[in-house]
C-alpha cells in the first residue's frame, strides 16, 4: 500500500450518481437500505450504513461527503481507549473491540463525519476507512469509491500527487475553479482534498477564525500537558498549607489540632480557630 | 418519621420507579429508543447533566475537606462527612449515568487497559476512578468505626491526610479537564462559551458549586428532619461562596471582554438568553443573598441562593456540552422525556441512599446520640427469624409499603410509555405509500391530503397524474394543478363548511371581497387564512410544500427502490437496471455493461 494515500474530490466533475456509495456499501457489506434518520434530525447524507454520500446543493453542484482522514485527527486524540487509530500509512480506522461507545469522537470531529448505530443494542461508530484493509491486503488497488466513479470525479494517489493534480486542474481552468484546494492546511491538513467551483463551507470547512490551521488535538494537549504539574503542584500546595497552619496552631494553642481524623479534629481550641479564621480565604 | 420525610421519599421513590421502567427499555432496545440524540448531537442530557453536572455537584466533597482539614476550619468539620458522603454518592451517580449513556457500557473497564493519554476523556476517566477509590477510603472509617475491624480503621485514619490531599489534587485535575474536553470543539461551541480558559473556569465554578451544594444539603436536611440549622457553618460557607462567585464572575467577564465576545451576550437570540439565564441564576441571585451578612443567618435565603447557584452552574455545563451547540451546529436536539426520567431517577436514587445512610449510619457523630446510632447499626447484620417479627411490627412498615407502591406504579407507567422502537424518522413517502394521510402545511396541519383516497379514486396506474414533470425543471405538481376551480369535480374547497364556520351570509365578504368581480380567481387566497406554505419549524419542511413531488424526485426515491429489488429477480438478471449511471454518465452505456466495475487505468485521470 502506498504511503500517505489521498483522495481528490473534484466537485466540478461529480454527476451525483452515487455509484461511489453503492461501491462503498458493497465493499464493506453495509445494508443497502439506508438507516432512517433520527427523529428530529435533518438528514445530512451520511448514516451508519452510508459512509460516503453526495450532497446536492441548490445550484446543482454535487459534493461528495466522506471522512477527511486528517493528518492529526481530532477523533483519534479524543478516543479515551484508542479505538480510533491513525494508521502508519494514513487512513483513520476503527476497532470496535476497544470502543466503549462514549461518542467523544463524534463530538470532536470538525467535519461531523462519524455516525452511530442508534437503532442497535451493540452500536458501533461508523465512518469511511479509506478501504484500509482492502488496500493493505492488495484486494483493491484503489478505494472502491474511486474505482466506481463513472465521471472520474474522484481520484486516488499519494497526497503529493493529488496536491499536484489539484493544482494542475485549477491552473488549467482558472475560470471554472475557485483558487483554493480544501484540505491542504485546515486543521493541520487532511488526506481527502477538494477542488470546486462552489464554496464548500457546508462540508464543515469552517472559516479559519473558527477552525484554524492548527491541529485540533493541540488545543486539548496544551491543557493536558499541565496535568502532572497540576497534580503534584496542588498536592504540594495543600500539604504546605496544612503544615503551616497546623504548626501555627500548635505553637499558638498548644493543643493538638493536628489530629486529622474526620469529626474529631473539630476539637481545635478556640484560639486555634480564631487563628485559622484570620487567614486569607482559600479561592 | 416526619411527614416531610415521608412525602420527600415517596416522590423520590416515584422518580426512581419511572427511571427503572425506562431502564428496561434502555438496556434491551438501546440508545435509539430512549434518547433524542442524533449524529449531529451525540451528547445530550445524560452527559451534560448526569456526568458533567454530577461531577461538579460532587465538588462539595473536596472543597469542604480542604476547608476542614487543610485550612483547619473547625466549624466545617461537621460538614466534612456529609460532604464526602454526597461526593461518594455523586460519583456513584456519575458512573451510573455513564453506564446509561455509553453505547457499549460493558466495555467501560477498557479505560484501564487501553490507554490514550492524549485524550482528555482518558484523563477524566482515570481521575474519576481514582477519586472514587479515594472517597471510599475517606468514608470507610464511618462504617468501620464501631466494627471489630479496628486495625483497618486506625490505618485508614492515619492515611486521612494523604488521602485528602490526593482527593483535592485529583478533583482539581478532572474538574478542570471536563472543560478541556470542550476545547477540541471550537466549531461546536459559540464564542460566548468557547475560551482557552474553559478548564480554569470549570474548576473555579466547581468550587462555587461545591460550596452551594453543601449549603443546600445542610439546610435541606435540617428542614427535612427538623434539626437545628447549622447556621454558623452555612454562613461561613456562604461567605466563601460569595467570594468565589465574585471571582469566577470577574474571570468570565474579563475573558469575554478580552476576547471581544461580550457583544454576543447583549444580542437578542437564544444563546444570549441561555447565557443571561445562566449568569443570573449562577451568579447574581446567589451573590445577592450570600454577600449580605444578615441574610447568611437565614436558612431560607441560603437554601434559595444555593439552589439558584446549583441550577445556574448546571446550566453552564449543559450549555457548554450541548444546549448552546444546538443552534451553532444547525442541529435540533431536545432531550426526550425518557432522558429526563433517567436523569431525575439517578438523582433520586442517590438522594435516597444519602438519606438512608444519614438515618442509619452515624455520619455526623455529634448529631446522633451514641445509643441510637448503635441500635441502628444492627441493620447491617442479617435479620434472623426472630428479628422478622420486629421488622414486620415496625411502624415504618406501612410507609415502606407506600414507597413500594409508588415505585411499582411509576415503573409500570415508565415501562408503558417508553417507546420500544428506535425513534427513527418516517419519510413522507413511506407514509404516502402506506396509504396514510399526509398533512400539508404540518404542523399547523390546516390541510390533510388523503393519499390513499386519491390513489383509490384515480386508479392504480395514476401515479403519473400527479408525479410527473409538469414543465422542464419543475420539481413538483401543485395541488392547484387539479383543484383549480371550485366548480369542477376536482374541487377540494368545501364551500358549505366555510360558510357554516364563518357565520353564514354575514361572512361572504370575508372571502369574496367587495368591489371585485365575483369569480373564483378574485376571492381571497386560501393562504391568507391557511398559511400552509410557511414551514413553522425546520424539521417540518418535508411537509411544508403543498405540492406533489415531481417526476425526478419520485423516480429517484420511489422507482429506484423497485428497480433495485427487481434487478436481481429478472431472468437473465439485469444488474444495471437500478444504476444511476444508466442516465447520469459521461461514458456510454456499452462501456458500462460489464458488472461489477473493476478498477482500471492509472489512479489519476482528468476528464
Amino acid at each position: 500500500m502506498i504511503e500517505h494515500p489521498a483522495i481528490l474530490n473534484d466537485v466540478t466533475l461529480c454527476i451525483g450518481c452515487e455509484e461511489c456509495v453503492a461501491a462503498c456499501k458493497r465493499t464493506h457489506g453495509l445494508a443497502l437500505e439506508d438507516q432512517a434518520p433520527r427523529e428530529g434530525a435533518s438528514p445530512d447524507g451520511l448514516n451508519a450504513t452510508r459512509w460516503t454520500s453526495v450532497v446536492r446543493l441548490p445550484n446543482h453542484a454535487n459534493v461528495r461527503k466522506q471522512c477527511r482522514h486528517c493528518a492529526d485527527p481530532a477523533c483519534v486524540s479524543a478516543c479515551p481507549v484508542g479505538a480510533l487509530q491513525k494508521t502508519p500509512e494514513g487512513p483513520v480506522v476503527y476497532d470496535k473491540s476497544k470502543c466503549m461507545g462514549c461518542r467523544y469522537c463524534m463530538m470532536s470531529c470538525p467535519f461531523g463525519i462519524p455516525r452511530y448505530d442508534w437503532g442497535s443494542l451493540t452500536p458501533s461508530v461508523r465512518k469511511c476507512v479509506m478501504c484500509y484493509d482492502e488496500l493493505r491486503s492488495g484486494r483493491l488497488d484503489r478505494p472502491a469509491c474511486v474505482s466506481a466513479c463513472p465521471a472520474k470525479a474522484t481520484a486516488f494517489g499519494t497526497r503529493a500527487e493529488m496536491l499536484a493534480e489539484a493544482g494542475r486542474r485549477i491552473a488549467e481552468r482558472p475560470k471554472l475553479y475557485l483558487p483554493r484546494i480544501w484540505g491542504v492546511d485546515e486543521v493541520g491538513g487532511t488526506s481527502v482534498l477538494y477542488v470546486s467551483h462552489v464554496d464548500l463551507a457546508m462540508l464543515g470547512w469552517r472559516p479559519p477564525s473558527v477552525l484554524g490551521d492548527k491541529p485540533l488535538p493541540e488545543r486539548t494537549w496544551d491543557a493536558l500537558r499541565q496535568v502532572p504539574f497540576e497534580f503534584f503542584g496542588m498536592g504540594a500546595l495543600m500539604t504546605g498549607v496544612w503544615w503551616i497552619i497546623d504548626r501555627r496552631q500548635r505553637l499558638a494553642g498548644g493543643t493538638g489540632p493536628g489530629d486529622e481524623s474526620p469529626g474529631r479534629g473539630a476539637a481545635g481550641s478556640a484560639s486555634g480557630s480564631a487563628d485559622a479564621a484570620g487567614k486569607g480565604e482559600p479561592s | 418519621m416526619s411527614r416531610r420525610v415521608r412525602i420527600a421519599k415517596t416522590i423520590l421513590w416515584t422518580l426512581l420507579g419511572l427511571a427503572a421502567g425506562v431502564s428496561v427499555v434502555r438496556f434491551t432496545r438501546g440508545l435509539g429508543a430512549t434518547t433524542a440524540l442524533t449524529d449531529a448531537t451525540p451528547w445530550g442530557l445524560w452527559i451534560g447533566f448526569d456526568v458533567m453536572g454530577g461531577v461538579a455537584l460532587a465538588a462539595g466533597g473536596f472543597v469542604v475537606a480542604a476547608l476542614g482539614h487543610i485550612f483547619h476550619r473547625p466549624r466545617y468539620h461537621h460538614a466534612i462527612r456529609p460532604a464526602i458522603l454526597s461526593a461518594l454518592l455523586g460519583y456513584g451517580a456519575v458512573v451510573v449515568g455513564l453506564i446509561y449513556d455509553l453505547g457499549l457500557p460493558w466495555n467501560i473497564w477498557h479505560l484501564t487497559i487501553f490507554w490514550n493519554p492524549r485524550s482528555p476523556l482518558f484523563e477524566v476517566g482515570w481521575c474519576v476512578m481514582l477519586y472514587l477509590a479515594v472517597l471510599v477510603l475517606e468514608f470507610a472509617p464511618v462504617f468501620l468505626e464501631r466494627t471489630r475491624f479496628q486495625r483497618a480503621y486506625r490505618a485508614l485514619l492515619r492515611l486521612q491526610l494523604p488521602l485528602i490531599v490526593a482527593g483535592i489534587s485529583l478533583s482539581t485535575l478532572h474538574q478542570s479537564s471536563l472543560g478541556t474536553l470542550i476545547l477540541i470543539m471550537p466549531f461546536r461551541v459559540p464564542a460566548l462559551w468557547y475560551t482557552p480558559l474553559l478548564p480554569e473556569l470549570f474548576f473555579v465554578t466547581a468550587i462555587c458549586l461545591g460550596l452551594s451544594v453543601v449549603i443546600f444539603e445542610s439546610t435541606v436536611t435540617s428542614w427535612l428532619y427538623r434539626r437545628t440549622p447549622e447556621t454558623d457553618m452555612v454562613a461561613g460557607l456562604a461567605r466563601l461562596a460569595a467570594w468565589g462567585l465574585a471571582f469566577q464572575f470577574a474571570l468570565r467577564l474579563g475573558d469575554l471582554v478580552a476576547r471581544g465576545a461580550w457583544r454576543q451576550a447583549l444580542a437578542w437570540n437564544r444563546d444570549a438568553f441561555l447565557f443571561g439565564t445562566e449568569i443570573l441564576l449562577s451568579t447574581f441571585v446567589p451573590l445577592a443573598l450570600f454577600a449580605v451578612p444578615r441574610l447568611r443567618q437565614r436558612a431560607g435565603a441560603m437554601m434559595t441562593g444555593a439552589l439558584s447557584s446549583i441550577v445556574g452552574f448546571l446550566l453552564y455545563r449543559v450549555n457548554v456540552s450541548g444546549l448552546a451547540q444546538v443552534d451553532f451546529t444547525g442541529s435540533h436536539y431536545f432531550p426526550s422525556w425518557t432522558e429526563f426520567a433517567v436523569s431525575f431517577g439517578i438523582v433520586a436514587g442517590a438522594s435516597l441512599a444519602f438519606l438512608w445512610i444519614q438515618e442509619h449510619v452515624p455520619v455526623d457523630p455529634d448529631a446522633l446520640d451514641q445509643a441510637s446510632a448503635l441500635k441502628r447499626l444492627q441493620l447491617f447484620e442479617l435479620p434472623r427469624m426472630g428479628d422478622l417479627r420486629v421488622w414486620l411490627g415496625d411502624p415504618s412498615f406501612g410507609t415502606r409499603r407506600a414507597y413500594s407502591l409508588a415505585f411499582t406504579v411509576a415503573m409500570a407507567v415508565g415501562l408503558t410509555l417508553t417507546p420500544w422502537q428506535p425513534l427513527l424518522q418516517a419519510t413522507p413517502l413511506a407514509r404516502a405509500r402506506g396509504g396514510d394521510v399526509l398533512l400539508v402545511g404540518f404542523p399547523s396541519g390546516t390541510v390533510s391530503f388523503p393519499h390513499a383516497k386519491h390513489v383509490a379514486r384515480l386508479g392504480p396506474k395514476s401515479c403519473s397524474t400527479c408525479h410527473h414533470a409538469v414543465k422542464p425543471g419543475d420539481t413538483g405538481t401543485p395541488c392547484a394543478e387539479c383543484h383549480a376551480d371550485l366548480y369542477l369535480p376536482t374541487r377540494i374547497f368545501e364551500h358549505e363548511t366555510h360558510v357554516e364556520a364563518l357565520g353564514f351570509n354575514a361572512s361572504c365578504a370575508k372571502c369574496h371581497v367587495a368591489g371585485r368581480p365575483q369569480s373564483s380567481d378574485q376571492v381571497r387566497a386560501c393562504s391568507a387564512c391557511h398559511p400552509v406554505a410557511t414551514p413553522v419549524s425546520p424539521w417540518a419542511t418535508r411537509y411544508a410544500s403543498d405540492t406533489a413531488d415531481g417526476y425526478r424526485v419520485v423516480a429517484h426515491r420511489l422507482c429506484i427502490g423497485c428497480h433495485k429489488r427487481e434487478a436481481g429477480k429478472l431472468v437473465p438478471p439485469k444488474p444495471n437496471l437500478p444504476r444511476c449511471a444508466n442516465c447520469h454518465r459521461t461514458t456510454t452505456v456499452h462501456e458500462r455493461a460489464v458488472e461489477p466495475v473493476t478498477p482500471t487505468g492509472p489512479p489519476v485521470t482528468s476528464s
